[in-house]
């Protein structure tokens, strides 16, 4: 199970954010994944790329690009009808749209590999990989092994599990 | 009869100058009326964004527009159009499109990888309304 919190400084997000909210503040430190861009938005990019946690991790992704809204959005089928790319075991999560400086936290428990997009930016390839655990753990699933709904450019930019378990972390420059 | 017709005709651009010089002050001053709405009121996008300012389109010219772009004081900076690059690969053009001021100081012609309303690949063009705009819409 995930939860997830949408910040409510901004969105008056309200009593089920803060519920849901409590549910994970107890638990382990929160990691950032940052949405950012170039001024003109030639260039628009989830940072790390890669990222590899412990099971139970909050991850909180804030938008930093000041001059555009983005998502992170699991690939799911309850979620526009995606191909699933995470663990059967895991709830998928939708942030909705971000505006800058807007935030929105998940917590994820099952061990695997979890790959989500932005919304409005998938076609830029705006997307990012987290690996929760480890393959050795009980529970893991690894990568979908799916190319029918992604395209290649998407394919190609993700990092390998192995890669981003070893690194802690893989950035959009590192990526290759 | 010929003195008619010339007369209907002054009238006739007459009327046609000073509703062009009208509709062009009116877009001057935000807010741009109908049929132009502003983009964060209908897209989830920053009221000013930086680099484009506040901004107006009617939708039914999307995605080309012409967009308006006002600054923090409502005035009008810039007009952007904002041209899908596969749209033009595929032989689409995008001809005759309005202008929200018929005085142009510079133009910058730029990628940009989308946004909602305009999600996929394209190209900023934009005609700066005066020598300072750009430094107005910058942030």
């Amino acid at each position: 199970m995930n939860c997830t919190r949408r910040d409510a400084m901004r969105l008056g997000g309200g009593v089920i954010a803060t519920l849901a909210g409590s549910l994970s503040a107890r638990a382990q430190a929160i990691t950032e994944i940052e949405m950012r861009g170039t001024p003109r938005g030639e260039r628009i990019w989830f940072d790390p790329l890669g990222l590899a946690v412990v099971p139970g991790t909050t991850i909180r992704f804030t938008n930093r690009d000041p001059g555009n809204s983005h998502t992170a959005t699991a690939y799911h089928p309850a979620i526009y009808g995606r191909k699933r790319r995470i663990p059967l075991a895991a709830r998928p999560w939708d942030s909705d749209f971000l505006l800058p400086d807007e935030r929105f936290e998940v917590t994820l428990t099952a061990p695997g590999v979890y790959d989500y997009y932005c919304l409005p930016h998938e076609m830029a390839a705006m997307v990012g990989r987290i690996v929760v655990g480890t393959p050795a753990g009980a529970g893991w699933e690894g990568r979908s092994k799916d190319t029918s709904d992604v395209s290649d450019q998407v394919l190609a930019i993700l990092p390998p599990a192995e890669r981003i378990i070893a690194a802690g972390t893989v950035s959009w420059e590192g990526r290759s | 009869m010929l003195r008619n017709s010339l007369l209907v005709a002054g009238v006739i651009a007459a009327t046609t100058t000073i509703a062009s010089a009208h509709d062009e002050e009116a877009l001057m001053n935000a807010p741009a009326g109908d049929p132009y709405v502003k983009v964060s009121d209908v897209l989830p996008l920053p009221e000013f964004i930086p680099g484009l300012g506040t901004l107006f389109v009617d939708p039914a010219t999307l995605p080309a527009g012409p967009f308006l772009a006002y600054d923090h004081d409502g005035l009008l900076s810039a007009t952007i159009y904002m041209t899908p690059l596969e749209e033009l690969q595929n032989g689409v053009s995008y001809d005759g499109l309005d202008i929200g001021s018929h005085t142009v100081s510079s133009t910058d012609i730029y990628f940009n990888a989308g946004h909602p309303g305009v999600e996929k690949p394209h190209a900023h063009v934009v005609l700066f309304h005066d020598e300072k705009a750009k430094e107005r819409l910058a942030k």
